[in-house]
């Protein structure tokens, strides 16, 4: 059966360059999910878990938007961060979580920046608490 | 002649400082490498950028966002200025320090306002010399500066040029094109004049891309599938080609100051070679001379009492 060959990229090392069956990224509005002969696809990522699987085995990360490329069985994600979700940490989460609440909103552009951050913050909570 | 005792005293210690600058050209270059490997990583990044932009671009898309556009005001700049915190690297944070004055006083004449930001203790301490104080500065940035950190810097040029407190920003940093060639260099990074991403590589350049998709652009087909559309994700790409830029100028930065280390501590240890050489010839010949002197000494009293 084919396969895909995932890589995925941010500016400070590559943390994923492998032959893969199946690849489930956060876009920015839902889970979408990559099996092997997708059609050619340039997405929009949001915050939240990113899963590879391989044989039966299956890596989750935590992604920090960014975009997804598909291309002839290439699926390349480019994030800001990728942490294996082994790695974060569920109270360090939290802190952030409730760091990001306490952000003041007195303008639209600063209510902005806080639901960014506070969406971020929730989703490396989530990630955190099922890994 | 010098004395004998002297001159071996010296001797030793250019032989101490001999192996402190070996010793300080072997961490560079492990250094070196170690930036090395990070700035090759993070041009995968901004090569894969470059794709997706000139994907878009081929989708018939007009390449025009708020950051890619000059400002008619010409209020507020901002220059940054990358050194490094600690010496010893020959010129890298003099030619800087040469380029940023200069360029900064063009861009005050030009600028209502212009912001200093500095990072390394020695730009600091170079330009608060010539009674520039910096606005920001920033010393936690070594041989591997943090994406986090970058981006948490980047972040805010872009929410105040967005809000108009920000019309230029330029960046002073050592580009690094070849192990053998460092450029200290001035780049406006805001507004982005084009999306090739860091490479100069003239052939690549998204706003040409755009011209020649512009004519195939009628039937506007593309083999991508946008999620959402492709607007929006244009929209998140000049950002996150902006804070790569940034970041690679921090990580030239990074490489440039340790090959400028490891030449100037290179150069530094076979001058010292050198030295030990000429003070260990002088030695000897006081040494010689000294002996020659006392058995002369002795043969002249011999013959006296004879």
């Amino acid at each position: 059966m084919a396969q895909l060959n995932c890589i995925v990229v941010t500016p400070e090392e590559t943390a994923v360059d492998e032959q893969t069956d199946f690849v489930a990224l956060p876009l920015y509005d839902g889970e979408l999910g990559i099996a092997p002969g997708h059609s050619p696809l340039i997405g929009r990522l949001g915050y939240g878990e990113m899963r590879i699987r391989s044989g039966g085995n299956v890596q989750r990360f935590y992604v920090d938007g960014g975009f997804v490329q598909v291309d002839e069985n290439v699926v390349s994600v480019l994030t800001n961060r990728a942490v294996p979700a082994g790695k974060l940490d569920a109270s360090e989460a939290a802190e952030l979580l409730a760091a990001a609440q306490k952000k003041p909103a007195t303008s639209p552009e600063l209510e902005e920046i806080r639901d960014k951050a506070v969406v971020q913050a929730r989703a490396q909570l989530h990630v955190a608490k099922r890994a | 002649m010098a004395n004998a005792r002297a001159l071996d005293k010296r001797r030793k210690s250019v032989r101490n400082i001999r192996k402190i600058t070996r010793t300080m050209e072997l961490i560079a270059t492990a250094r070196f490498k170690k930036a090395m490997d990070r700035a090759t990583a993070a041009t995968a990044y901004t090569g894969r950028i470059t794709q997706v932009v000139s994907d878009l671009a081929q989708a018939g898309l007009q390449v025009s966002h708020p950051l890619l556009e000059a400002r008619e005001s010409k209020e507020n700049a901002l220059l940054l200025v990358l050194t490094a915190n600690r010496g010893l690297c020959g010129g890298y944070n003099g030619s800087i320090v040469r380029l940023a004055i200069p360029h900064l006083t063009n861009l005050r004449n030009e600028y209502g306002r212009v912001a200093l930001e500095v990072s390394g203790k020695r730009g600091i301490n170079a330009l608060g010399f010539r009674g520039l104080e910096a606005d920001e500065s920033y010393l936690h940035f070594e041989d591997q500066p943090k994406f986090v950190e970058v981006e948490e810097i980047a972040d805010r040029y872009l929410e105040d040029f967005a809000s108009g407190r920000l019309d230029r920003l330029d960046v002073v940093y050592t580009r690094f094109v070849s192990i053998s060639r460092q450029v200290a260099t001035v780049e406006t990074l805001l507004p982005i004049g084009s999306l090739d991403g860091t490479d100069d590589d003239p052939k690549a350049k998204p706003g040409d891309a755009a011209k020649d998709a512009g004519g195939a652009a009628g039937d506007g087909d593309s083999m991508y599938e946008f999620l959402p559309s492709a607007e929006s994700i244009l929209e998140e790409v000049v950002p996150a080609s902006f804070r790569v830029k940034l970041f690679k100028c921090f990580l030239d930065a990074a490489v440039s100051e340790q090959i400028a280390r490891m030449v100037a501590m290179k150069s530094a240890t076979e001058n010292a070679g050198e030295m030990i050489k000429q003070l260990s010839m002088t030695y000897n010949r006081a040494r010689q001379s000294q002996i020659t002197g006392e058995i002369m000494e002795i043969i002249g009293g011999v013959e006296a009492l004879g």
